[in-house]
């Protein structure tokens, strides 16, 4: 028997590990973490970084660090020559290169915009702070482990409740509390279920929560790369495709990584393009016009070793003044690192609840947005944040933590942000993914015209490092 | 007597003394003024202010020709015999070259006037987009080939085989007595890849007769222009098979109307973009085959219709 069980080893499940058990209210709390796959690459990145950037970045923003700092207390073991903070980033439409927005910190007067960490960085920074706090008895992380099952005790006859006699293999208790079943052999009964299990949660659909969203018939297709040379100037770039946004932000030194949300054909041609032609692809991809693209592409289709594309690109490239090269476009990129480069469907979906009696839903098993604008991994972080807070309150309170009257008050304030946030990331996807003349114009007129308006502009740039 | 009269004068010198003293004070504030406004020191003090007195490096001395005169400067060349026109200029271009294309359509530089006026950038840009998604195309705007007769090579064009597109193109060019050569350089259009653009499409104007075989007289002209419009979608080929058959005679209607335009409208839509076609380099090519392979069909031979027809109408006088 445990107070909390948490399925999933990702950020969004340490985090939460962590924040408990850094928090003077929820510390005492019995609590174990099961993770279907072996987390000892993350333990190794703890203490041996590998040299090459691994493919799976993601984009923090200053209140996630914040929290990351104050509350979690992970911070300190991130590795901090990994990541890379940025002030600044400027989006712009493939179709007409005059509609640019560009987002600069430090117009309100703050440093960072965004921070981008490696997705393993996080977790083992996480695992570095599990580790100060001590593992104890009531912290507990089972890797390589597999829930082969939850369910919901056979009976739990109220009248005869004899708290000795639980015999959990069984699959019967008195306390209405789910089990989960192990790989291992064993079974767990918990006081509260906390799902960070990803898109495919199991706990939410034992929890019999809906899922509502739709696919967007998009890959996001990832990769780390090397630049030129190291870019002082800290700009993430993106550039709005009709294919979908590509994005390349620089990592430290010379090193950057690459998000291209493509159609399932054009991914599948990202993936299997010569290594040595990936790169002058991406260079194509973010400077030259659609139809040049668009010709690429189908050379690439007949045969992905065509070197005869570098020469197409560098043709359309002489075309463009060298000046506005320099100044509006990102830095060349001339290497890919072997074997980085990875895809996975985008798609959009929101729980229509994140919490059911002793169940919790943290992070993508409660809801998945486009990559666009990068606030994947954040919206986990701040359901963390007030899933923990909730539960101290609980807490405080005297209260059982997996009763509903404890959790109602975490889904009432992650769930109107989250949804908004949901929904402004695919309407943009939407407008951005077409090339139909009229939303071009409107389009360009709109991102033009907010590029003006530094007030409305400021708004945004709060809305985007979560301030 | 002496001294009334000159307490008189000297009363009146007074006051000439007077007035005279005033307007030296207006010209001296006046001088004055101006010097300080205007003087040497403040000349220097301005032109060093604009960069102009001192650090003449290439950035500055460039940027001088623009200041020279502040209320009219032409913004740079593109390209070589570029000449930069203003949006009213164009305008005024195009309704001065539309009236004079319309009541002398034989006269050259109205046409190409015209033609620049109208080729603005939205349709310039199309069809580079045409010619950037094949690779003909693509390869023609690369190697940017031009069309004069020595380009050509006209004698050896004679000495093809008669069904070849090279030897259909010369016989054309004999038959109607022109030469690659009358086509005049582009210069009022502000990109120099869609100049090059409009200039070869100029250049292959001569091919579209070739492969139709239309004469250059008003007629063919016209249908040339139709089926142009129906193929790469240049405006004033629009704007001649709107206007250009207003002022023809009623026979020469009906033969537009009934035979030409259906053909132009058919064989311009369905054949592939003429604008990707690398002339120079298929014309040992068989016609027929090019024909098919465009998907053009060949009109009826304009110049007989119009034998036919005189006859027709002298035959019929002579029965009257």
């Amino acid at each position: 028997m445990q107070d909390i069980v948490v399925i999933g080893g990702g950020p969004a499940g340490l985090s939460l590990l962590a924040a408990l058990k850094s928090s003077p209210k929820t510390r005492h709390l019995s609590c174990t973490l099961i993770e279907g796959s072996s987390l000892q690459s993350v333990r190794d990145f703890l203490v041996e970084p590998p040299e090459e950037y691994t493919n799976r970045v993601v984009s923090l923003t200053p209140k996630s660090v914040e929290f990351m700092q104050q509350k979690v207390g992970n911070w300190d073991f991130i590795k901090q020559d990994r990541v890379r903070f940025y002030d600044n980033i400027v989006a712009y439409d493939s179709q007409d290169n005059d509609a640019r927005i560009e987002f600069d910190a430090t117009q309100i007067g703050a440093g960072v915009l965004a921070v981008m960490c490696e997705n393993i960085n996080i977790q083992s920074s996480l695992i570095g702070r599990l580790n100060e706090l001590g593992m104890d008895d009531s912290t507990t992380i089972l890797d390589n482990t597999k829930v082969i099952d939850i369910t919901s005790p056979i009976h739990h006859d109220l009248d005869q409740h004899d708290l000795n006699e639980i015999d959990v293999n069984s699959g019967k208790s008195d306390l209405d509390w789910p089990i989960v079943k192990l790989s291992t052999g064993e079974s767990i009964q918990a006081r509260l279920l906390v799902g960070c299990d990803g898109y495919n949660s199991p706990v939410r659909k034992f929890a019999g929560i809906e899922s509502r969203g739709w696919q967007y018939n998009t890959f996001g297709v990832v990769a780390t790369i090397k630049m030129q040379y190291e870019d002082h100037r800290s700009i993430g770039w993106q550039r709005f495709l009709s294919t979908g946004p590509l994005a390349i932000l620089p990592l430290s030194e010379d090193n950057a990584t690459i998000v291209w949300s493509s159609t399932p054909w054009l991914s599948e041609l990202l993936l299997k393009v010569n290594p040595d032609i990936f790169p002058h692809l991406i260079n194509a991809g973010m400077t030259l016009e659609e139809v040049d693209l668009k010709y690429i592409y189908s050379m690439l289709d007949k045969d992905p070793n065509d070197f005869k594309v570098l020469d197409e690109i560098q043709w359309r490239l002489s075309k463009i003044d060298i000046k506005s090269l320099e100044e509006n476009y990102p830095l060349p990129v001339v290497e890919l690192i072997q074997n980085s480069r990875a895809r996975f469907p985008l798609k959009l979906s929101h729980a229509d609840t994140y919490v059911a009696p002793r169940v919790a839903l943290v992070g993508d098993a409660a809801h998945t947005i486009h990559p666009l604008a990068g606030q994947g991994l954040n919206m986990g972080q701040s359901d963390v944040g007030f899933l923990v807070d909730a539960l101290e309150k609980g807490i405080e309170r005297g209260l059982d933590i997996g009763s509903t009257m404890v959790l109602d008050s975490y889904v009432a304030n992650a769930w109107p942000g989250n949804h908004m946030m949901l929904g402004v990331c695919d309407k943009l996807h939407k407008v951005f993914t077409t090339d139909f003349g009229p939303v071009v114009l409107l389009r360009g007129l709109g991102i033009k015209s907010l590029n003006m308006a530094e007030s409305v502009k400021d708004l945004m740039i709060k809305a985007i490092s979560g301030r | 007597m002496f001294a009334r009269s000159a307490l008189g004068r000297s009363d009146q010198l007074v006051t000439a003394l007077n007035s005279q003293k005033r307007q030296f004070v207006l010209t001296a504030a006046t001088t004055a003024l101006g010097s300080l406004l205007f003087s040497e020191d403040n000349r220097l003090a301005s032109q060093m202010e604009k960069g102009l007195l001192h650090n003449k490096n290439a950035e500055n001395s460039a940027s001088i020709p623009n200041t020279a005169n502040k209320f009219f400067s032409r913004p740079e060349a593109e390209y070589p015999g570029h000449v930069p026109l203003y949006t009213f200029e164009k305008m005024l271009m195009f309704l001065g070259s539309s009236v004079g294309a319309y009541t002398h359509p034989e006269r050259n530089e109205f046409i190409v006037a015209l033609g620049e006026s109208t080729a603005i950038t939205p349709v310039l840009r199309r069809l580079q987009h045409q010619m950037l998604s094949d690779p003909v195309g693509r390869q023609i705007l690369r190697e940017r080939p031009r069309m004069t007769s020595t380009s050509l090579d006209l004698e050896h064009l004679r000495e093809l085989p008669d069904n070849t597109i090279g030897k259909t193109y010369v016989k054309w060019l004999d038959k109607e007595g022109v030469s690659p050569d009358t086509r005049v350089e582009v210069k009022y259009i502000d990109n120099e890849e869609l100049a090059y653009i409009y200039q070869r499409y100029r250049e292959c104007h001569d091919f579209y007769h070739a492969i139709t075989g239309l004469p250059i007289i008003i007629e063919g002209e016209i249908s040339v222009k139709v089926f142009e419009y129906m193929n790469i979608g240049i405006p004033m080929s629009g704007l001649g098979a709107l206007f250009a058959p207003l002022r023809l005679k009623k026979s020469q209607k009906e033969r537009l109307y009934n035979i030409y335009y259906p053909w132009a409208f058919k064989s311009g839509l369905n054949s592939k973009p003429l604008i990707n076609v690398y002339w120079e380099n298929i014309l040992e090519e068989d016609i027929d085959e090019f024909r098919k392979t465009m998907g053009i069909e060949q009109p009826p031979d304009l110049r007989n219709l119009r034998k036919e027809y005189f006859k027709k109408l002298k035959e019929a006088k002579k029965i009257v």
